[in-house]
């Protein structure tokens, strides 16, 4: 099976400062595959190299073709919905409108109002404070349209940095669910940067382990679950 | 009473220019973080673009939408020409560019068209109509108007469309927009487009009141900073709700508040501008700038 993305041997930083060491990472179509990792290891460095928030060396291929040197807003009209650190919500804007960003650049009329329809059945507050500003919605409410946002792109493939950050433990696992059901109906790959190691192994087929700018473990996210040695040294329960 | 009501109602027409102008400034501070102060002197270039138009004989209507679209050209070129090369540079480059396209514009306008103020075309006459009893010229009732249509044009434009929804999300979060697909770099090119035609027609509304030469929107500009400023400098509402109060009140100042007469209303929009600043810096439409964490 092919990949969708592939990250190879990807340098990057910021300024002098280099984050990332040579990376190297591949998410199949379809699947989730987590990225783990202590903070500064380079998870979230990694998703802005794929969507060109960083510059880097090496090669970044999305469907068969190089990222190199495209723009963010190119690569996220091939088909990429970034959620990044802090959500990315425009708080200046109201629900709607914030959800109408996501399906700003659609042409497929029909198909975009079912999906309105299963975004607010997935987040039914999210109708319910659909014309008050964004910036209103709290944590949760805010992360929950940051993917609702993400789902109505119609993506291949979603990065998600950190979905877990700052949510109480039964936000999380309904916006864990919601994820899930997302990939398994539409068969959008997702790759999950989460300092929750547990939650995240639970929901991949892959995980990846971030040390310092290098990958450190990989493999079967059954396997590193079971592998007691790696969850000890690397994710920390 | 009946000359208070007129005395409003010719503010508002004055306000309308002021709004037009106003929002320019609000467009592109949104835009850059920065006004324009260049504006002013875009407008009057566009006004003396105008000016040429009609001289060779183009009807004013058509000269006037036909201007309005130049300078929408002009607006969308600066950005991509002068300002881009600049964008990330410190906020002083910035103003530096600005004066210096300022003064550029104004010599240009010198150079071509001469420091003579000329009499600018109106198509409306100076006659007055009875309207509740105040006098008012059709030419303010004029003013009035075309200022309206085209403020709510832009106003529609940014609410009511996705290409208006993407100039906003840019305007306020370049990245997170970008993350989205919104191609942020041509929506501040057309922030300054719709900015410098807004402008315009500040230029080519005020120009039959005041002459038309190189320094006809030097004061224009500062009624216009003054509305910008009590709207909150980020609020397009803002800036039309603004310009409307700063010509109404410059315009009974002078007319009621013994000394102020026509010299000094300058002076009343400057008091306007430090009575914000200190009383309400982020005017009657901005929002207090709260971060959550």
């Amino acid at each position: 099976m092919t990949a969708l993305l592939e990250v190879e041997e990807v340098r990057a930083g910021y300024g002098p400062t280099s984050v990332l060491h040579g990376i190297s990472l591949s998410v199949p179509e379809g699947e989730v595959v987590s990225l783990l990792g202590a903070n500064g290891a380079g998870k979230t460095t990694t998703l802005r190299a794929i969507t060109g928030g960083v510059r880097w060396t090496g090669d970044i291929r999305f469907c068969g073709r190089s990222l190199k040197r495209m723009h963010t807003e190119d690569i996220v009209r091939c088909g990429i919905a970034h959620v990044p650190e802090g959500r990315g919500i425009l708080t200046e804007l109201t629900v709607d409108e914030n959800l109408r960003l996501g399906s700003h650049l659609r042409r497929d009329g029909p198909a975009v109002i079912k999906d309105y329809e299963r975004v607010f059945e997935y987040f039914p507050v999210l109708r319910e404070r659909r014309r008050l500003s964004a910036s209103t919605l709290s944590g949760g409410e805010q992360q929950m349209l940051a993917v609702a946002r993400a789902l109505l792109m119609r993506p291949k493939l979603m990065l998600l940095d950190e979905p877990s950050l700052g949510l109480a433990p039964m936000v999380v696992r309904s916006i864990f669910e919601i994820i899930r059901t997302i990939n398994q109906a539409d068969r959008v790959a997702v790759l999950l940067v989460e300092q929750n190691a547990r939650l995240a192994l639970e929901m991949s087929s892959q995980a990846y382990v971030l040390e310092v700018g290098r990958v450190a473990v990989q493999g079967a996210s059954a396997e590193l679950k079971g592998n007691e040695s790696v969850r000890r040294s690397y994710l920390g329960y | 009473m009946q000359e208070l009501l007129q005395q409003v109602l010719s503010g508002i027409a004055s306000g309308g220019i002021y709004a037009s102008l106003a929002l320019a400034l609000v467009l592109i501070y949104n835009a850059m973080g920065l006004v324009n102060f260049a504006q002013g002197e875009m407008a009057m270039f566009a006004t003396f673009l105008a000016f040429t138009l009609i001289d060779h004989g183009l009807n004013y209507w058509v000269a006037l939408p036909l201007t309005l679209l130049l300078a929408f050209a002009a607006g969308v070129l600066i950005q991509r020409v002068v300002i881009r090369p600049v964008e990330r540079a410190p906020i002083l480059t910035l103003v530096i560019v600005t004066l210096g396209l300022a003064t550029l514009f104004n010599g240009l306008a010198g150079f071509l068209f001469g420091y003579v103020p000329r009499s600018f075309p109106s198509p409306f006459s100076v006659l007055t109509v009875n309207l509740a009893g105040a006098f008012v010229s059709y030419r303010d009732l004029g003013v009035m108007g075309v200022s309206a249509v085209v403020l709510v044009l832009i106003y529609l434009l940014l609410q009511r469309t996705t290409v208006g929804l993407a100039l906003r999300a840019a305007a306020h979060h370049p990245d997170a927009s970008r993350l989205l697909g919104v191609r942020v770099s041509w929506m501040l090119a057309l922030g300054w487009g719709l900015a410098s035609a807004a402008g315009a027609v500040s230029g080519i509304m005020v120009a039959p009141i005041l002459l038309l030469d190189p320094n006809m929107m030097q004061t224009v500009i500062i009624y216009a900073f003054a509305a910008a400023v009590l709207g909150g400098i980020e609020s397009p509402l803002g800036a039309v709700v603004g310009g409307v109060i700063v010509g109404v009140t410059v315009n009974l100042a002078g007319a009621y508040v013994p000394g102020v007469g026509g010299d000094l209303q300058l002076a009343v929009a400057f008091a306007i501008i430090v009575a914000v600043l200190v009383l309400k810096p982020n005017g009657l439409f901005g929002h207090a700038a709260v971060r959550r964490v």
